[in-house]
């Protein structure tokens, strides 16, 4: 049954395009794709490891830098500088994990907020290799044939696809990591940081390897943020408002479940984009509010709660 | 030298500021052990009231103080009873992630409301800045310099003069110690967290003069308020005064002798470091 359903979600995922054609619904499916990404990435670190970040936007923000430079700089196609954006990202989070993981709980929290914010202003401030606040534009992308086809970059659908396989990638690669002595590891920390370390897990180096794997995927939706949207300045990838918007994706979808992330970001975004149609500004106002109901209500999620429903 | 003395003045000005809103962070913290990322808004909130006051009411910023700061401690005593009471027993990690959604549902009604535009308070008297001994003080920022200094001291006085800021520091210190002499914990939260909140938006109301005005303003405050109050370690109210003063001072000083676009970076360097080195604060205080 479990089967069959899997089955068909991901039959689903491949045939959209061709069901719907509307550009804005395909904008919204590709909207949700990437946010379940940036939720999976989130998940991953705050859901299984526990360890709430409020800085994630760096590695969307290293991500979206490196494709957007290795393109404009040395002609590299974005679709290498995607995974490897997701490379650097992974690289810059050891660092930072080594110092932050030194705290615990609202202070890891506060500090990974202050590193953010640190290297948001970096980026404004670095002129001759971010391009300061004038941002970085790219007005086409290079010519591929696929299957004897050139491929359209005008129309939304490729960028779709491109986005589906890497959902479908975080997805599995948090399945994966849940199934492994990573997750094992994680889920101990998460429950009790002190007994891990007692019963011989090094748990600096736990948290900071899924701290890598976490910053890979918000890499790499960075990248694909940068290639999609064509344009990208400091203060849209590496904003605040961005690291909490992942972590509003990762716990009303529901943390350290593999599918949450994909839920909370068919809800949120669904209800934002739709709300930004309409108003223009102020789409966060649902976001805001659902936190807060998932938090008083429902603390396991929504994708949580589901699950304990069909459960019984 | 003159740029020094000027700078150490400018700093210590904005510094007030930071040190009211860093009190108000920190009792809230003490008590409740809450990280409030909602505190930000609050002062938002009292920015956007003097806005209010001078645009429809043509009352001056400074006087409509007295209306803006009792709204705001009702605010909060609403916010805490009915918002975050049952939020606070799941720990502290919940009340941070609450808070936060609570933050951008203010910052986004008010983004509705208001617009994004940014906003300015232009005060007839304000526009040549007093010169005592040749150091340029804006006037806006040294009325609020003063009313902040006001403030704090009615602040201090009423935690350590009164049976009620006795309570509250008790609870502070050890919550079920208090409760076992009677302190009704639950009461004192409230208090706290309204007191806290006025406090916040009783700083935005002197700030408003002084700033832009623009609805996610509080996002920005309210990193700048955790440097604050970390300096000076989390849940002492003489370790935020001194907090603030500090990040006032290191900022306009940085402004000057390293560069005005990474004033705000160095800030969050000392933040980094004395969380790292010294978590109970620069003074040794606060509760890690």
């Amino acid at each position: 049954m479990k089967k069959i359903v899997i089955a068909l979600a991901i039959l689903l995922l491949f045939t959209a395009p061709w069901i719907v054609s509307s550009p804005f619904f395909i904008h919204l499916m590709i909207m949700v794709l990437m946010w379940t990404v940036l939720g999976a990435s989130w998940n991953i670190l705050g859901g299984f490891t526990g360890q709430v970040s409020f800085g994630h936007a760096t590695f969307l923000g290293a991500g979206a830098y490196t494709t957007m430079i290795l393109y404009l700089k040395l002609g590299i196609a974005p679709w290498y500088g995607i995974p490897i954006g997701g490379l650097v990202a992974a690289l810059i989070a050891l660092p930072i994990g080594f110092i932050c993981f030194r705290l615990r709980g609202p202070y890891f929290a506060l500090s990974t907020l202050a590193v953010a914010e640190i290297i948001r202003l970096v980026a404004l401030n670095w002129e001759s290799f971010t391009n300061g606040p004038v941002g970085l534009l790219i007005t086409t992308l290079p010519d591929v044939t696929f299957w004897g086809r050139s491929i359209d970059w005008e129309n939304k659908i490729p960028f779709y696809y491109i986005i589906a396989v890497i959902a479908l990638g975080a997805i599995v690669a948090t399945y994966i990591m849940s199934r492994t002595r990573l997750g094992a590891y994680s889920l101990a920390i998460r429950e009790d940081i002190d007994s891990a370390e007692a019963i011989g897990i090094n748990t600096v180096q736990a948290r900071v390897a899924a701290l890598s794997l976490s910053a890979f995927f918000a890499g790499v939706a960075g990248g694909f943020y940068a290639m999609y949207l064509r344009y990208i300045d400091p203060d849209a990838v590496f904003s605040i408002a961005l690291s909490v918007e992942m972590v509003f994706i990762a716990v009303v979808g529901g943390l350290t479940t593999v599918a949450g992330p994909l839920i909370g970001a068919i809800v949120l975004v669904t209800f934002g984009e739709t709300f930004r149609q309409i108003f223009l500004v102020g789409h966060l106002i649902f976001y805001g509010l659902m936190m807060m109901i998932v938090i008083r209500y429902l603390p396991e999620g929504i994708w949580g709660k589901l699950r304990l429903w069909f459960g019984n | 030298m003159e740029t020094f003395v000027q700078s150490i003045v400018s700093g210590i000005l904005t510094g007030s500021l930071y040190a009211m809103i860093g009190v108000g962070l920190t009792v809230i913290f003490g008590v409740m052990r809450i990280i409030n990322m909602a505190h930000g808004d609050m002062v938002m909130f009292g920015m956007y009231g003097a806005f209010l006051s001078i645009t429809f009411l043509k009352i001056d910023p400074f006087l409509s103080i007295i209306l803006w700061i009792p709204i705001a401690f009702l605010i909060g005593v609403l916010i805490y009873r009915f918002l975050l009471k049952n939020i606070v027993p799941a720990g502290e990690l919940n009340t941070l992630l609450y808070t936060a959604g609570l933050s951008l549902f203010i910052a986004n009604l008010v983004l509705l409301i208001a617009t994004g535009d940014y906003r300015t308070i232009k005060l007839k008297y304000a526009v040549i800045p007093l010169r005592p001994f040749g150091i340029s003080v804006p006037i806006p920022l040294a009325i609020a310099f003063g009313m902040a200094i006001l403030i704090t001291i009615a602040l201090y006085w009423f935690l350590v003069r009164t049976d009620t800021g006795r309570a509250i520091r008790a609870t502070s210190q050890e919550p079920e110690a208090a409760a076992l002499m009677g302190v009704n914990v639950d009461r004192m939260a409230i208090i706290t967290f309204a007191l806290g909140t006025a406090l916040a938006c009783g700083a935005g109301v002197l700030l408003a003069p002084s700033l832009y005005l623009y609805p996610t303003v509080g996002e920005i405050l309210v990193a700048k308020c955790f440097v604050i109050v970390v300096l000076g370690g989390l849940g002492s109210v003489p370790g935020a005064i001194a907090g603030g003063l500090l990040l006032g001072v290191v900022e306009s000083l940085g402004a000057v002798y390293v560069s005005v676009p990474y004033k705000d970076a160095i800030g969050f360097v000392i933040f980094l470091l004395v969380l790292l080195f010294r978590p109970s604060g620069l003074f040794g205080v606060g509760k890690s």
